[in-house]
């Protein structure tokens, strides 16, 4: 039996929600920045490498918000598993990651939540260095989803732990 | 009617579906999505495989806005969605609506809107960055400056004592070189500390009255000679109906002026180089004052006039022409700081003429007040002052030790370490301390502040002099805020150092 599993990206403007979703379901990536308002829904099957498990992932890519707390509830009924992105540019974006983090782990405690600083190919691995006192408490995945650098394992890996979540 | 005119007009777009507990379709309407009766809510759009939970709560009303479907054509359309439950046996009801156009506009809004924030924060970042990079630049400048002042300080204040001993012919010869080229360096050290001020708003004019007649002619005999070892000659034109006194800042109008003249000496081969300086008008106790630097040199493109202006640039980048660029960049800055600037014109192969108009304070009523000694006279007793060095530099304790030995009136203590400094102090008697200010582990300002909470009277009251290179105006807030009475700029000379001493011992 097929499992569907809902998958939620959330997170500021324009950092690479929808690219990063673009680029695991159809392989593409474009530098044209289009603002998502309210919610695009794509879905893709996985096999999962550990587990061999058939999975399908609805993916659901909401509007940015340099707010969390201004996300409508009703876009997160059912959600399975978490995504939150930054962009590793821009500072704004993620200066209030660990209350974010705090307000999505307490509205939702059993979820499973990764967390991933977007456009590595934007930066060098010494910033990253230079800004470890944030990256490295928080960031589970760096990625790009312009070269694709680790985008299929982010997804891959939020759908293991939403398996193993769902088989406690 | 109603009807008729509802059927014509209405473009309701809203598909109402009944379904059950596990999203089967029971009736539909066919507005969007035809034909669904029988199928899945989740065959029509993946949104519905994630609500499938709502149904199942009853009695409830979710409202999911702005999602995106797909229709049967293949288009996307922007719908808010309604999930209604109830109780009992009535089955939910799903409402979709279509607000694609709604939806298409606040998309437009959207767009706009998280551009140019997002484009602001990406300005805001480049700024931050390049301030980073300016205040590196300019820390690096100031501490590199610093390095080089010490040992600059040595092989000025040592040429001038060596000029003093017997010297043969060829060994005059060989201190004329390196005091020209000490000279030189402390010039090109002086420009880059000033632009580096300049560009982080750091220099301002210092205002005081100055007889502008007796300064010019003071530029024109110095530059009257190194027109005529160049082989040109200097013609000056200063209108008699100039004022004497004025008020303004001697100093930079000195600098601008021959930076001006400096330029059209170097860029002149053969002929003539004239300075002209004349009184436009006077108005409102202000004279302002046109200055003029022509020369026959080889003057500058059209296309590059601007250039000129800019740090570290040469258009003439041979060998024959040395300089760091600074010096029409650093006379423009501070033209600018008197709301002026300079005109230049130019043909290639006549010469360039630059010109600027200054304004200057004018009161009758102000006295020149000459505090500047050319010839040094020591203190007119016959006491022995006894002064404290802070210095950790060895270049820099011998030139002073020397200069102070060489008058023959001053005992000279020397401490190398800011620790040492308060003990000294305590066991013995200073008129006066010269004070480093950078120094290891310490800073002269610091223990300037210690000296000055010292218990004694007579300890508090000691005159402290820093010896520095770091003249910003912040530094010598600070230094005056730590109780300092004055500062010598490092590199300095005999002259410098021993009537700034004078001056406080009186």
């Amino acid at each position: 039996m097929k499992i569907s599993k809902k998958i939620v990206l959330i997170g500021h403007f324009g950092v690479g929600k929808s690219s990063l979703i673009r680029r695991f379901v159809e392989n593409t990536f474009t530098e044209d920045y289009k603002v998502t308002i309210g919610v695009h829904i794509l879905k893709k099957e996985v096999t999962l490498p550990k587990s061999n498990d058939d999975i399908t992932l609805v993916i659901w890519d909401l509007e940015g918000n340099d707010d969390i707390t201004n996300t409508r509830p009703s876009y997160l009924i059912g959600t399975n598993g978490f995504l939150y992105v930054f962009d590793m540019t821009r500072p704004a974006t993620y200066q209030s990651l660990e209350n974010d983090l705090d307000y999505i782990k307490d509205r939702y405690p059993n979820i499973p939540l990764k967390i991933i600083g977007n456009k590595k190919d934007l930066v060098t691995n010494d910033f990253i260095k230079q800004n470890k006192d944030v990256f490295g408490r928080f960031v589970d995945f760096y990625t790009s989803a312009k070269s694709g650098t680790n985008v299929d394992d982010v997804f891959t890996n939020l759908a293991e732990a939403v398996i193993k979540e769902a088989k406690k | 009617m109603l009807e008729q005119y509802k059927k014509e007009y209405s473009q309701s777009v809203n598909q109402y579906i009944v379904v059950d507990l596990d999203g089967n379709i029971l009736e539909s309407d066919n507005v969007i999505f035809p034909d669904v009766v029988g199928k899945n809510l989740s065959d029509i759009h993946p949104f519905f495989e994630s609500v499938h939970s709502a149904l199942l709560e009853p009695n409830k009303r979710h409202i999911f806005s702005c999602i995106h479907l797909t229709n049967p054509e293949n288009q996307t359309i922007i719908t808010d969605i309604i999930v209604k439950t109830f109780d009992g046996k009535q089955p939910p009801l799903v409402a979709i609506l279509d607000l694609t156009t709604h939806y298409d506009n606040y998309q437009t809004t959207a767009q706009v809107r998280n551009e140019s924030v997002i484009n602001s924060q990406i300005l805001e970042l480049k700024n931050e960055y390049l301030q980073e990079k300016e205040a590196f630049k300019n820390a690096f400048i100031a501490n590199f400056s610093h390095e080089l002042r010490d040992p600059l300080t040595g092989i000025l204040t040592f040429s001038d004592i060596l000029k003093k001993t017997h010297l043969n012919d060829e060994q005059l010869n060989y201190l004329r070189v390196i005091d020209s080229s000490s000279t030189y360096l402390k010039q090109l050290i002086e420009d880059i500390l000033d632009i580096s001020k300049i560009e982080a708003g750091k220099l301002d004019l210092v205002i005081s009255p100055f007889n502008i007649k007796q300064l010019l002619e003071d530029i024109q005999s110095v530059f009257a000679i190194k027109a005529q070892q160049k082989g040109l000659e200097l013609i000056t034109n200063f209108n008699d109906n100039l004022p004497e006194i004025v008020g303004g800042d001697a100093l930079r109008l000195r600098q601008v002026l021959s930076n001006l003249l400096e330029n059209a000496i170097k860029f002149t081969e053969e002929g003539t180089v004239t300075f002209n300086a004349s009184l436009n008008q006077i108005r409102a106790q202000k004279a302002s004052i046109h200055f003029q630097v022509k020369d026959t040199g080889i003057g500058i493109p059209e296309d590059k006039l601007e250039d000129i202006f800019t740090s570290f640039t040469q258009l003439n980048n041979s060998q024959a022409y040395k300089g760091a660029g600074l010096g029409l960049a650093i006379a423009k800055h501070l033209v600018s700081l008197t709301h002026s600037r300079i005109s230049v014109d130019s043909t290639v192969g006549e010469g360039s003429t630059f010109s600027t108009n200054i304004n200057f304070i004018l009161d009758k009523n102000q006295v020149l007040k000459s505090k500047k000694k050319d010839v040094l006279t020591p203190p007119k007793s016959n006491r022995k002052f006894s002064i404290l060095l802070v210095e950790d530099s060895e270049i820099t304790q011998l030139s002073i030790l020397k200069i102070l030995a060489s008058r023959g009136n001053y005992f000279l203590d020397i401490v190398t370490k800011g620790e040492d400094v308060i003990p000294r102090i305590e066991n013995s008697e200073f008129d006066l301390i010269l004070m480093d200010i950078k120094l290891p582990n310490s800073y002269g300002d610091e223990i300037t502040k210690l000296i000055r909470k010292m218990p004694e009277r007579e300890h508090k009251k000691i005159p402290v002099i820093a010896l520095t290179a770091r003249v910003m105006k912040d530094d010598l807030k600070r230094y005056k805020k730590a109780g300092i009475n004055d500062v010598i700029q490092k590199p300095f000379d005999e002259n410098t150092l021993v009537s700034k001493i004078e001056e406080y011992l009186k």
